[in-house]
């Protein structure tokens, strides 16, 4: 082509002009097309990130399992923490749920307290190298402690802080056992991370008898059961007539750094005073 | 030629090679009973919490990642750009690219709490998990760095009896231009992603930040070179053989002095945007609590910008100085000493940075608190030694320079 353009330059300028716009155009629209178009990757995402901020996302499965922790009636009387760490059989020094003091804004004295929020995008499950921590169908943010290598990095990525490793061989005696519960899992191994787990050794066997979470007692988490001013709320957030979704419908709630997107699977009733 | 090269090896260990081997015993001593102190009793024998669950060991994987990084660059420069006089250095720069990456491998088997499922990453995959990227192209860019050293070890004279091993060796050398283009892919890829292994984190606001991956991959490409070209001129000093001319060894100072000028500029505009016009309330807690209770601040200004930058750029790019070895050496070392510590704070700092997530409550938690146990330490001085130790005995015993060089001086 360019031994040619001497003689018919006029000619050759045109079909040069012609293909170079036919190739911007082309390209442009194929683009267009991969990027945010139809053809994309990424359209799925694109959706769910534009619909995802105004109607809450659920994952797949038949059940939904959520949290209310109402922070104005909780007293900080930390029987969760106790319950949860010895059914669980938790190191009292790590624990899954923690219960703090707060003040609000206006100065009036709160407990918040919080166990795994099991996130639906959760920032733990994407950052692990090995899959060892998964969104199962039902939401429940849960550890394979045979798969994990300790690398910690869902620690680091957690923005809530919910998750603990085992830095030695624990052959501690659990003080809250058996005054607060007797233990109903293994201990974990050295050298895992570990987290709370919605008490999924409950909920699992339990819907097999047919029972329902969040109303009969053994098919509920131990920190909901033990809760002396029912601070804590938990059920199917997918039914419309569990008692959580009433719960939901009727106060206002929030999440915990909701502009993360992290689609928490538990809410907080704020102090009646404001935060 | 081959007797005389075996007896040259055999006969002539001097006093003072003898002291520098037992001097690294001594390292690879204190690391093996750190190893076994770790096996044995866990990571509880470190001083890493829940709060700050990264130390010490990820600073020296990613400082001997970055540091090894001299080996896909030079080798880009050399056998996809052609620039002929830098071949001299090619083998030089694979080698410590090989013991840069071994030794991340090895502090970072350390560091993971099951040794024994090193291997899962392999077969579990994440395909959403930089970290997983970051170890698949590792171990495949060790592999790529094998082979470009095998025709280092089948020159090696034992394998004059079987000419089979050196043709395959030279069979392998063509193809270096291929693995070139393998190691710059694979090293361009895993090296900006450890920066994103903080870049993503959305949680802690001193590292979610879109430089992160640029600093990291800029820095490397930069510092990289610069701690080959100080390996051939100590190679230099201590044997007394010119290997690799010293017009040479400028070129690729020239190079790092440039692209730590590159690194400086991304700095700039990092610090810029962190501080100035892209500050959040998080960032700005953050920064606060840093310059507070940490020596985070002073040991950015001091570590990262003075050692690691300015001081490198004037040895490296101002004629009057980088015409002394010495001079050259010097800038080397303040320039890997920046990026470890550009490592370090980068790591710790986003940790000891407490979390907030209660509703409208700030500082919540406490600011994490960390300095390395000494088995930390121990761990460290062991894998110092063990890239001392492979670098000694490849220098001594491999013909790293081609085109027989030190067999004419010797």
């Amino acid at each position: 082509m360019s031994k040619k353009k001497p003689r018919v330059r006029v000619n050759l300028k045109r079909r040069d002009f012609l293909t170079v716009a036919a190739t911007a155009a082309g390209s442009a629209v194929v683009a267009q097309l991969v990027t945010t178009g139809p053809l994309s990757p990424f359209s799925e995402l694109k959706e769910a990130q534009l619909t995802g901020l105004e109607t809450k996302e659920h994952p797949p499965g038949e059940h939904h399992w959520g949290m209310v922790i109402n922070l104005d009636k909780c007293i900080g009387c930390e029987y969760c923490q106790r319950a949860c760490s010895a059914v669980n059989d938790v190191a009292p020094d790590k624990p899954w749920n923690i219960v703090v003091e707060d003040r609000t804004e206006t100065g009036h004295k709160f407990f918040f307290s919080r166990p795994c929020l099991h996130c639906q995008h959760a920032p733990c499950v994407e950052v692990c190298p090995v899959q060892a921590t998964y969104v199962r169908e039902d939401g429940i943010v849960i550890m394979d402690y045979d798969r994990c290598i300790g690398c910690r990095y869902c620690e680091v990525a957690c923005p809530f802080d919910a998750r603990k490793f085992n830095w030695e061989e624990r052959a501690d005696e659990n003080e809250f056992v058996p005054t607060w519960g007797v233990p109903e899992v293994e201990r974990r191994p050295r050298g895992v991370v570990e987290k709370c787990t919605f008490c999924n050794h409950r909920i699992d066997p339990a819907l097999e008898k047919g029972l329902v979470p969040g109303e009969h007692l053994e098919a509920t988490p131990a920190c909901v059961n033990v809760c002396p001013v029912g601070a804590r709320t938990f059920g199917d957030m997918n039914d419309p007539d569990s008692n959580i979704s009433h719960v939901l419908k009727e106060n206002p709630t929030l999440q915990l750094r909701e502009e993360l997107g992290t689609n928490a699977s538990v809410y907080y009733i704020p102090p009646r005073e404001g935060v | 030629m081959t007797t005389l090269s075996i007896s040259r090896s055999r006969f002539s260990f001097s006093p003072g090679f003898l002291a520098w081997l037992a001097f690294l015993a001594i390292c690879l001593g204190i690391g093996l009973i750190s190893a076994f102190q770790v096996l044995t009793n866990g990571l509880i024998v470190t001083n890493m919490s829940n709060t700050v669950p990264w130390g010490l060991w990820i600073t020296i994987d990613l400082s001997s990642i970055a540091l090894g990084a001299g080996a896909f660059t030079l080798s880009a420069v050399i056998y996809i750009f052609r620039i002929k006089p830098l071949e001299r250095i090619a083998r030089l720069a694979v080698l410590v690219g090989l013991i840069g990456y071994s030794s991340a491998l090895l502090t970072l088997v350390m560091d993971i709490g099951r040794p024994d499922r090193f291997w899962h990453p392999w077969v579990f995959w994440n395909v959403h998990s930089v970290l997983w990227e970051i170890t698949w192209c590792i171990t495949l860019y060790l592999g790529v760095l094998l082979v470009e050293f095998a025709p280092v070890i089948s020159d090696l004279p034992i394998f004059d009896r079987w000419p089979i091993i050196p043709r395959i060796g030279h069979g392998v050398h063509k193809a270096a231009p291929v693995l070139a283009v393998a190691g710059l892919l694979i090293s361009l890829l895993h090296q900006s992603s450890l920066g994103a292994t903080y870049g993503i984190i959305k949680a802690r606001p001193i590292w979610f930040k879109p430089s992160m991956p640029i600093m990291f991959i800029i820095s490397a490409v930069a510092v990289g070179p610069a701690l080959t070209m100080a390996a051939a001129l100590i190679i230099e000093w201590v044997t007394g053989r010119k290997e690799v001319p010293h017009k040479v060894l400028r070129t690729i100072a020239r190079f790092s002095g440039l692209g730590l000028l590159a690194y400086a500029y991304i700095k700039f505009w990092d610090l810029a945007a962190v501080t100035y016009y892209g500050s959040t309330p998080g960032s700005n807690n953050a920064l606060y609590i840093l310059n507070q209770y940490t020596p985070y601040g002073f040991g950015f200004w001091i570590g990262e910008i003075l050692i690691g930058i300015v001081i490198p750029v004037i040895l490296f790019l101002v004629p009057r100085f980088n015409r002394k070895p010495m001079n050259l050496i010097l800038g080397s070392v303040f320039a890997a000493a920046g990026i470890v510590i550009n490592r370090w704070i980068v790591t710790v700092s986003g940790l000891i940075v407490p979390m907030d997530y209660s509703p409208g409550v700030e500082f919540q938690l406490d600011p994490g608190v960390y300095t390395p146990s000494l088995v930390e330490w121990g761990i460290v001085i062991g894998v110092i030694g063990y890239a001392l130790l492979v670098f000694t005995l490849a220098v001594r015993f491999l013909p790293i320079f081609t085109n027989g060089g030190s067999k004419s001086s010797s």
